[in-house]
């Protein structure tokens, strides 16, 4: 960029001028995209707020929003996880159809009490990620062939379960969307405790910091004595569960678990995980980011409704979100690596 | 010579290959200063010399893949450069060290790629390019079918297939960079007599070599490099395998750091017929605070050797031994907790988080150790071990939050080896620990061998410079097609004696 012969030199002369606090701010921006994004979302609420002052009060938390918002956010932390291990999981928008029926056929026909068939949900979810762990660490299927087989299958197998819906009673099972604690929905406190508990995975475990390594040079890890293929099948089972858990969301709100009742939802957690700034190429990405990205798709696509901005366009506003994100990536990337080759030669003289 | 009035066109006898002037600079080092050297069609010309004594830089050179600071490279009078492609079109063919085949594809469409065999514009030709096809391998014996595809070919195959792809072109200037090197002992011979065969039809053939025996053998004339200079040209009669190594290695220095070999304590890492594919039996042992070099030529498996013991590889045969204990590591996990390490040969592809900060990189194999209960990593204790260990490893930064990415190549290498010193492992594994780094560089990380010897550690170094090892090993031990060939002592160290262990008898 602009200061590319004092790049180096800002950090350690801090100059008092104007324009090198404001590269500096700029800088700082693209070193973590987590900022930008926020700063997005802030933005984006606000120009909606000021459009539609209703805007604010319907999207408060109560509203079905919070558990879009829930739904959603809870999908892109599982696939984070695998998106920062260099892979990607294609599987978890008809996982999670699916699950909104087998939960309920759990629940329901075959009489299991609602927490149990509940932690069969989740469980199975995580099998499910299990089996494509083992899939791509034992025979070395890449991660979008494996998850994308069971994209297909899980389509085919909800309606199998499910010929015709399965209406739910059980008024604990309900209480999951419809009820609020403090005022805050049920789910949403669900998405919560996971983003926290994702957070301090990532960012305060060991084996959080090793799935990074995996992402950013699986070669660099085993060499480095980690467990590669141990940590690639923990990101898939945890994204498979995070698939029951929204599926368990889904089968409350729509009080019964009907077939086909989510679709294409896998695309939304991906972008949502790229706008937040986890790299495709595996190794970066921060939690707080991919919770920001959910929210500034949700928010999104709920205040381009308020505004009364036809279908067809919201579509193609988050596309144009995710290519703005996308875009930001790349010259960032860029930037580091230009970065590198001019502190090359310096270093080579003094040695 | 240059007087000679020889038409252009003619691509018969008599005509020249010279280098005049020809020199080249990476930096402040010169890697290639040719005063002149002609060589003659009918000839085939060896190339010897140690590792960076100029050799690729010169074939790089006559290839039109180099191009020179000063001077001119000319055959039969027109001048040479202006890239590959040029040179190619002058008849230049080289047959390098990793070959360039498009592996989907049949053995007959690699050899005729970007070439027609046929007249058909548009469509290809299937019949026509398997009978050319055929024949081109013919012309070298490689006897396999035209329809496979490459590759399902062994490396040795695919060795041959290279050069029946350089010399189906009839060049006029066939580079052969070490081909030998990945070929059995018959496929040698035969292809030390296909070499000879195309220079007595009138062609120049550069034949690079590492296997004295083969060099004296096919060799018209032997050139010897030294840093960069020709410093010997000798007919086959003259390269005795003592004079050749002479003139590689220049004048022997004389052990200038009298580091004594260490007494016979108790060894702390020992191994017995160690085995894989193509490797071993191999015996090694070593005591604290040693260090001990390995030595060989390209491909006689020291790398192997390291990653065996690091677990990193399947082994099918051996046993080992660490702390008195019975070691038989599974994955680099289990390595790493019995008290391993490695800094692999390739720091791009094999040990660096480009993209993530110092911190990340330095502390990559010691997580678990500096994890709360073993669990949570606490941002402030993981700070202050990076800062530690960024310090004792003297990586050169701003600070530990920047990425790996923006150091040069020495400061990566520290910080890889920071990484070990982390986990403070009995046995340290080093694989070519100074490649790609400055002079400066090197001696630091010289140092840091040094430093963590004192404390104890036993280090293995596996390097392709043999200064290097005559400068930091108490011991040798020199690898040849995957055995010990020779095991020194620092007080037995002489280049000539271990170059003559890793390059002769080749093949048997």
């Amino acid at each position: 960029m602009k200061t590319s012969g004092t790049d180096t030199a800002a950090v350690v002369l801090p100059s008092r001028s104007m324009k090198s606090a404001w590269s500096r701010a700029l800088r700082r921006l693209g070193d973590s995209p987590e900022i930008g994004i926020i700063v997005a979302l802030v933005m984006v609420f606000a120009v909606f707020t000021i459009t539609n002052p209703l805007f604010a009060s319907i999207s408060d938390l109560q509203n079905p929003l919070g558990v879009d918002f829930a739904g959603f956010g809870i999908l892109a932390v599982g696939e984070s996880l695998t998106i920062i291990t260099a892979g990607i999981d294609l599987s978890v928008g008809s996982l999670t159809a699916f699950f909104v029926v087998a939960s309920a056929w759990l629940n329901v026909t075959a009489h299991l009490p609602m927490l149990l068939a509940l932690l069969v949900t989740v469980a199975v979810g995580a099998l499910w990620g299990l089996w494509h762990g083992w899939l791509i660490t034992r025979l070395g299927v890449a991660p979008f062939v494996a998850t994308l087989v069971t994209f297909i299958f899980a389509v085919g197998a909800d309606e199998a379960i499910a010929p015709s819906p399965i209406p739910i009673s059980s008024p604990s099972f309900l209480a999951i969307s419809d009820s609020t604690v403090l005022g805050v929905p049920v789910a949403v406190i669900i998405f919560l405790v996971i983003a926290v508990a994702a957070w301090v995975f990532l960012e305060r475990t060991y084996i959080g910091r090793e799935l990074y390594a995996v992402g950013g040079n699986p070669e660099a890890a085993r060499l480095a004595g980690i467990p590669v293929k141990r940590r690639l099948m923990l990101a898939y089972a945890v994204s498979g569960a995070c698939a029951g858990v929204v599926g368990i969301i889904e089968a409350s709100r729509l009080t019964s678990g009907t077939a086909d009742s989510v679709s294409g939802w896998e695309l939304i957690a991906i972008a949502a995980a790229v706008i937040g700034g986890v790299s495709l190429r595996g190794g970066q990405g921060k939690l707080i980011g991919v919770v920001a990205g959910a929210a500034l798709l949700v928010v999104l696509r709920d205040g381009l409704v308020a505004i009364n901005v036809n279908a067809y366009y919201q579509s193609m506003v988050v596309g144009l979100v995710l290519l703005a994100a996308i875009v930001i990536d790349r010259l960032r990337v860029q930037r580091l690596e230009r970065a590198s080759r001019r502190q090359v030669r310096p270093d080579r003289v003094e040695g | 010579m240059a007087d000679s009035a020889v038409p252009k066109s003619d691509y018969g006898a008599g005509e020249e290959l010279i280098l005049a002037g020809v020199r080249k600079s990476y930096g402040p080092a010169t890697v290639l200063d040719v005063e002149h050297l002609s060589l003659r069609s009918g000839e085939v010309v060896c190339l010897v010399g140690e590792n960076g004594a100029g050799k690729s830089t010169m074939m790089g050179v006559i290839a039109g893949s180099v191009e020179p600071d000063t001077g001119t490279v000319s055959l039969g009078g027109r001048s040479l450069g202006g890239g590959t492609l040029a040179a190619q079109e002058m008849g230049v063919a080289m047959v390098s060290q990793e070959f360039p085949l498009v592996g989907e594809l049949t053995v007959a469409e690699n050899l005729l790629l970007g070439r027609r065999p046929s007249d058909r514009r548009w469509f290809v030709d299937r019949r026509a390019i398997y009978t050319a096809a055929q024949k081109m391998l013919e012309r070298v014996g490689l006897d396999v079918e035209t329809r496979r595809r490459v590759d399902s070919l062994s490396v040795a195959q695919r060795q041959m297939l290279e050069i029946a792809k350089a010399i189906g072109r009839s060049p006029r200037v066939l580079i052969l960079d070490e081909p030998t090197s990945a070929l059995g002992p018959q496929e040698s011979e035969h292809l030390l007599q296909l070499a000879k065969e195309h220079a007595a039809g009138g062609s120049i053939v550069i034949f690079v070599g590492h296997r004295l025996n083969e060099v004296r053998e096919v060799g018209d004339r032997i050139v010897v490099l030294r840093n960069g200079s020709v410093v010997a040209d000798l007919a086959p009669e003259e390269a005795t395998e003592h004079r050749l190594v002479q003139e590689m290695v220049g004048k022997e220095l004389k052990g200038t750091e009298g580091r004594k070999a260490v007494d016979d304590a108790a060894p702390v890492f020992t191994a017995r017929g160690l085995e894989t594919y193509n490797f071993g039996p191999v015996d090694l042992e070593i005591t604290p605070g040693q260090v001990v070099g390995v030595a060989g030529l390209m491909g006689s498996g020291r790398s192997t050797l390291l990653h065996l013991i690091m677990g990193s590889r399947e082994r099918t045969g051996g046993r080992m031994t660490l702390g008195g204990e019975p070691y038989a590591p599974q994955n680099t996990g289990d390595a790493v907790r019995a008290g391993l390490g490695l800094v692999p040969e390739d720091r791009k592809t094999q040990a660096l988080l480009l993209d993530s900060p110092i911190r990340w990189n330095i502390t990559l194999s010691a997580l678990r150790r500096i994890s709360w209960r073993g669990v949570l990593l606490g941002r402030r204790t993981e700070k202050r071990e990076a800062a530690e260990l960024v310090r004792i490893a003297n990586v050169k930064c701003q600070t530990p939050e920047q990425a790996a990415r923006s150091l040069s190549g020495g400061n990566q290498q520290r910080m890889v080896f920071g990484r070990w010193i982390a986990t403070q492992p009995r046995l340290l594994l080093l694989d070519e620990p100074t490649r790609g780094v400055d002079v400066g560089a090197k001696a630091e990380i010289y140092g840091l061998i040094e430093q963590e010897r004192q404390k104890g550690m036993a280090i293995i170094v596996a390097s392709s410079e043999l200064e290097e090892l005559l400068h930091i090993c108490h011991r040798i031990v020199v690898l040849r097609h995957g055995r010990v060939a020779a095991d020194v002592n620092r007080t037995d160290f002489s280049k000539e004696r271990i170059m003559a262990s890793a390059a002769l008898g080749a093949g048997k």
